[in-house]
């Protein structure tokens, strides 16, 4: 485990002023207790016990989950750690109304990447360094240039396979899924009140734990998350069968920005290509 | 208001008034050569001379110029008044004698004897021209020159001049046509092609677009006007009595709210030039029906009289071609474009009013006849050897010997023709106008691949469109004539008020509906809606508290087209009619 | 009369089965033009009518596909004159999309088909189905779906 003393030094005083100054109700930030192998989410009410807060390379965690939660809009005006990945999710979060900015403080942590097994998203982040906070904190971080091929490399590999082993491949994986939500549970982009899967009248997605219906879950899945996922990996992580759901995220990523030249979570501002249409857009064997 | 006398006459006229001005007023008439009411008057010519008899210094005084005054008798054609103008004639005439309007009013007035050298000037040296540029336009650009005999109107140096602006006001009020500013403008100068007659004559940057334009007003013509190319002239703000006119006027976009349209966009003709087999462009004397219909009229650019475009005498012979564009599916419209047959058989008759002796050939595939006696008038023209029909098409027009040749197919007899003509009418197909795809992509109303726009049902709705409130009315819908083009247009005005007379509006349910319990507030809906029929609903809990933003459809804005059911990721909205579960009721049932 | 459609079809017997969403306004009228105009074309397709094509959700291709169709089609108005504005733009994003995914997954793209027929185009509509039919054929009935594990026949 990689610490970073002087991003942890720096949060704690971040976090006790604007606590202390009544800025905001509470800090959501990483904390470690004992026994985790990961820095866990914390919510630190009291300026004393901003000392809690650590910030180095087992903060995999995405936030910005909790932000999408009505219970902890409620406590008042938030503050909440954000590395790069986190902050370009709250800026979907923001252009989706979910939150607003003036309810939100945003602490920005400089972050060279977290060691969580197999994430080729740290390789790829343009964001190590995050744009549009109200306060970063961290010592400099080197940020290298990343380009297309990098940024979505596991959906090329698999589009390197034929269409018979990409089958095979995807219905292995998709067997296994056993319907827990947790990838649903996990994303902060997925907070709808009543999710497709709960609707039965009529029923969009088979909800027992079977092929077809499992397909037909991670379709949805996936073009739900299409023009808004910023690739946090935090789905494929708490999969407990390990579906690589990176690919098929990156994957429509990968389309919305060779299609319509969009990226999620540049800005508040920007309009997801789903709701927005170019009469340009292309046209691949429209009869 | 002061009171003269003018042939015992008593006329009251304004105070800075002529005594012209008071005669004009009593009816009572003056001749007048060197008076325009566009210039200043300078009682240059003499003619207008009338007689003080009383209440003013007795003798001749020129009536353009002297100022009306109270009590003032005089006679306007006594003696000496009539002695005066034969003299002052007679000199005009030595001077002039091809003027036009000196050898009129010299033949009233006796003036026959020329005991004066006989000269052929054009001009009168009335001064016209030069108090019009002078005091009217600006430029000042010609002047007199010389003395005496000698005495001209000229430019200075006799060069061509910078100053002069091109205007044509000179010209315009040159009682003989004796000046001309192409010979003395260092401009290049162009006649403004007439549009309304085809380019058959021209006009003026100020002119009133045809006969029976909509408001009868004239307009001004920014991209040729000389004020607006050069901030000089002015003339016509000046001249006009009403003050109607303000140069810095500017295009107004006006917003207006309506609850139906009528798109009545009419139609266009296809040009015939991309038939090189015809000639059109190449030779002047082949010309469409419609710049045929201008030459006719009395109001064209010949007044009525047909000419040829080459040489300016009237045909002998006259050959028209229909379907030039229309059913031919390979390389021109599929489509018949109605009116040809009729409007051809109409122009033979005219021919033959204009050119007696003349001979009219139509060459036709089929006569399209179908409306009220419309067969009767083609069986007519026929039948008093208006033309001589042949049915076959034209493969090409040459030239020969000064003539058109048409050459082409007679396929009743079996054979091919050659006809010399000196003349040339194609029958070009009809397109729809100009720009209505654009227009009907913003009013979202349907069109065809000929671009005439779509009725809602060829025969139950046809001045209908997909899109409610909007109706069709004439050519822009397909190919007719006049009598379809009203009746359609009464149909359409009548549709219209139908929907604006009643106090309620009926109109399909099939819209969205939000379900607020399970909308997440995302929006996402609001920005696909492309009629803006979704906004923002607050939801409050009893002590009036705000808990939720969600969306909300308005259902007098909505269409049910469903993109926004669609975008709804936690399906949040349904289509009435069209939900999903209906939906999946018909998948589930047809697939297998 | 009720027919019994959860046999598995005769393979000697098959006849392809393509589902279509085709919009009300002009996919709809120009095959309805197409009867009209008695322009003949296999019975392998079965429609669906929507408002627009804009309405058809990227779910109900699968769907269809999971049901037992051997292709899917949307047809809807040309770009620019879609009735609604702009619902086959939306269309055209989302379910290109899709068949992208669908692609990525292993699926052969080319059983679902988008197109743009318009009223005025039921010669277009009826050799467009005939075309479709004979590639249908040639890709043969498509099982993958109906045959996976399902809660009905777990």
């Amino acid at each position: 485990m990689k610490e970073n003393a002087s991003a942890t030094k720096s949060l704690r005083e971040t976090a006790s002023r604007l606590l202390s100054e009544e800025k905001v109700a509470a800090v959501i930030g990483y904390a470690r207790r004992n026994g985790a192998d990961m820095a866990v989410p914390v919510f630190v009410r009291r300026p004393e016990d901003a000392e809690q807060l650590v910030f180095d390379d087992g903060c995999f965690g995405n936030l910005a989950v909790y932000l999408a939660k009505s219970e902890v809009r409620a406590l008042g005006k938030l503050g909440i750690v954000v590395k790069g990945c986190d902050l370009r999710t709250v800026n979907v979060l923001l252009r989706e109304h979910v939150v607003d900015r003036d309810d939100v403080y945003l602490i920005g942590v400089r972050c060279a990447g977290v060691d969580d097994s197999g994430a080729t998203r740290c390789a790829a982040c343009e964001s190590h360094d995050p744009d549009g906070c109200d306060v970063v904190v961290g010592d400099p971080v080197d940020q290298p240039k990343v380009n297309a091929e990098d940024r979505y490399k596991d959906a090329a590999e698999m589009e390197t396979r034929s269409p018979e082993e990409r089958w095979e491949f995807w219905r292995r994986e998709l067997d296994r899924c056993i319907r827990c939500y947790a990838c649903r549970q996990a994303c902060p982009l997925c907070y709808c009140k009543r999710c497709i899967v709960e609707k039965t009248a009529p029923q969009w997605v088979e909800s027992s734990p079977h092929l077809r219906g499992n397909i037909a879950w991670h379709v949805a899945r996936a073009l739900h998350v299409t023009g808004r996922c910023v690739g946090c990996g935090q789905c494929e992580r708490v999969c407990p069968v390990g579906i690589p759901l990176n690919a098929v995220n990156q994957k429509m990523a990968k389309i919305v920005d060779e299609w319509f030249g969009f990226r999620s979570g540049q800005s508040p501002d920007e309009q997801g290509p789903f709701s927005t249409f170019s009469e340009d857009d292309p046209e691949i064997e429209i009869l | 208001m002061l009171q003269l006398t003018l042939d015992g006459q008593k006329v009251e006229i304004e105070e800075g008034r002529t005594v012209l001005d008071a005669a004009t007023a009593a009816g009572i008439p003056i001749p007048t050569l060197c008076f325009h009411r566009a210039a200043p008057a300078a009682g240059a010519c003499r003619i207008c001379v009338v007689e003080i008899k009383a209440g003013g210094r007795p003798g001749l005084v020129p009536a353009c110029s002297y100022p009306a005054q109270d009590g003032l008798e005089i006679e306007t054609r006594s003696e000496r008044v009539v002695l005066s103008r034969r003299m002052t004639l007679q000199l005009m005439l030595a001077r002039s004698p091809e003027a036009e309007v000196v050898q009129k009013l010299a033949e009233e007035y006796g003036a026959v004897e020329l005991p004066f050298e006989r000269k052929n000037e054009k001009c009168i040296l009335c001064g016209l021209c030069v108090r019009v540029c002078r005091e009217v336009i600006g430029p000042s650009a010609t002047c007199f020159a010389g003395r005496g005999a000698d005495r001209e109107i000229s430019t200075p140096f006799e060069r061509l001049s910078d100053v002069c602006l091109g205007c044509g006001a000179c010209a315009f009020v040159c009682p003989t046509g004796a000046i001309d500013p192409a010979t003395f403008c260092a401009r290049p100068l162009e006649k403004i092609p007439n549009e309304f007659n085809c380019g058959f004559d021209s006009r003026t940057p100020v002119h009133i677009p045809f006969p029976q334009a909509v408001p009868n007003k004239p307009l001004i013509d920014r991209e040729h006007c000389i004020h607006f190319k050069t901030g000089g002239c002015g003339a016509c703000k000046e001249i006009c009595p009403a003050g109607a006119i303000d140069y810095d006027a500017e295009d107004e976009v006006v917003e207006e709210n309506v609850g139906a349209i009528v798109v009545a966009t009419g139609y266009q003709l296809m040009d015939p030039g991309v038939y090189e087999e015809y000639g059109y462009g190449r030779y002047p004397d082949v010309v469409t029906s419609l710049e045929f219909e201008r030459m006719v009229s009395a109001s064209g650019a010949t007044e009525g009289e047909l000419v040829r475009p080459s040489n300016g005498k009237p045909p002998k012979s006259i050959v028209f071609l229909q379907c030039i564009g229309s059913r031919r599916e390979c390389d021109g419209k599929s489509y018949c474009s109605k009116i040809c047959c009729m409007y051809t058989a109409k122009h033979t008759v005219l021919y033959k009013h204009k050119v007696h002796d003349g001979q009219a050939f139509v060459f036709y595939m089929d006569v399209r006849a179908a409306g009220k006696n419309y067969e009767e008038f083609v069986r007519r023209v026929v039948k008093e050897k208006a033309a001589t029909y042949l049915r076959g098409r034209v493969s090409k027009i040459f030239q020969r010997n000064g003539h058109l040749v048409v050459r082409g197919a007679e396929t009743l007899g079996g054979g091919q023709v050659e006809i010399d003509a000196e003349m040339v009418v194609l029958a070009p197909a009809l397109l729809p106008a100009e720009g209505v795809t654009d227009l009907a992509q913003k009013l979202r109303v349907g069109y065809d691949q000929n671009g005439f726009l779509s009725e809602a049902h060829p025969k139950l709705r046809p001045v209908e469109t997909n899109t409610a409130g909007i109706f069709l009315a004439g050519a822009c819908h397909s190919p007719k004539d006049i009598p379809e083009s009203v009746a359609q247009a009464s149909a359409a005005a009548s549709k219209a008020l139908g929907i604006i007379s009643h106090d309620q509006l009926t109109r399909e349910p099939t819209i969205g509906v939000v379900n607020e319990m399970t909308c997440n507030g995302c929006f996402e809906c609001e920005t696909v809606c492309a009629y803006k029929a979704i906004d923002r609903r607050e939801l409050k809990d009893r002590k009036g508290e705000v808990t939720a933003v969600v969306a909300h459809i308005n259902e007098g804005l909505c269409q049910g087209c469903g993109a926004c059911s669609v975008t709804c990721r936690s399906k949040s909205i349904e289509v009435q009619g069209f939900r999903d579960d209906q939906l999946f009721a018909s998948i589930n049932s047809i697939s297998r | 009369m009720i027919q019994d459609n959860t046999q598995q079809p005769d393979a000697s017997k098959w006849q392809p089965r393509i589902v279509a969403f085709l919009c009300n306004w002009c996919s709809y009228a120009g095959a309805d033009l197409a009867g009209m105009s008695r322009f003949a074309y296999p019975a392998a397709i079965r429609i669906v009518r929507v408002p627009c094509s804009g309405r058809v959700d990227p779910m109900f291709v699968l769907k269809a596909f999971e049901r037992g169709a051997d292709m899917v089609l949307v047809s809807g108005c040309h770009p620019g004159d879609c009735h609604y504005t702009s619902g086959n733009y939306h269309a055209r994003r989302k379910l290109q999309a899709f068949r992208e995914l669908l692609s990525f997954f292993g699926v052969d793209p080319r059983r679902f088909k988008m197109s743009w027929v318009s009223a005025a185009e039921g010669g277009k509509w009826s050799s467009l189905v005939t075309e479709l039919t004979e590639e249908a054929r040639k890709l043969g009935p498509f099982e993958a779906f109906p045959s996976m594990v399902n809660a009905e026949t777990a």
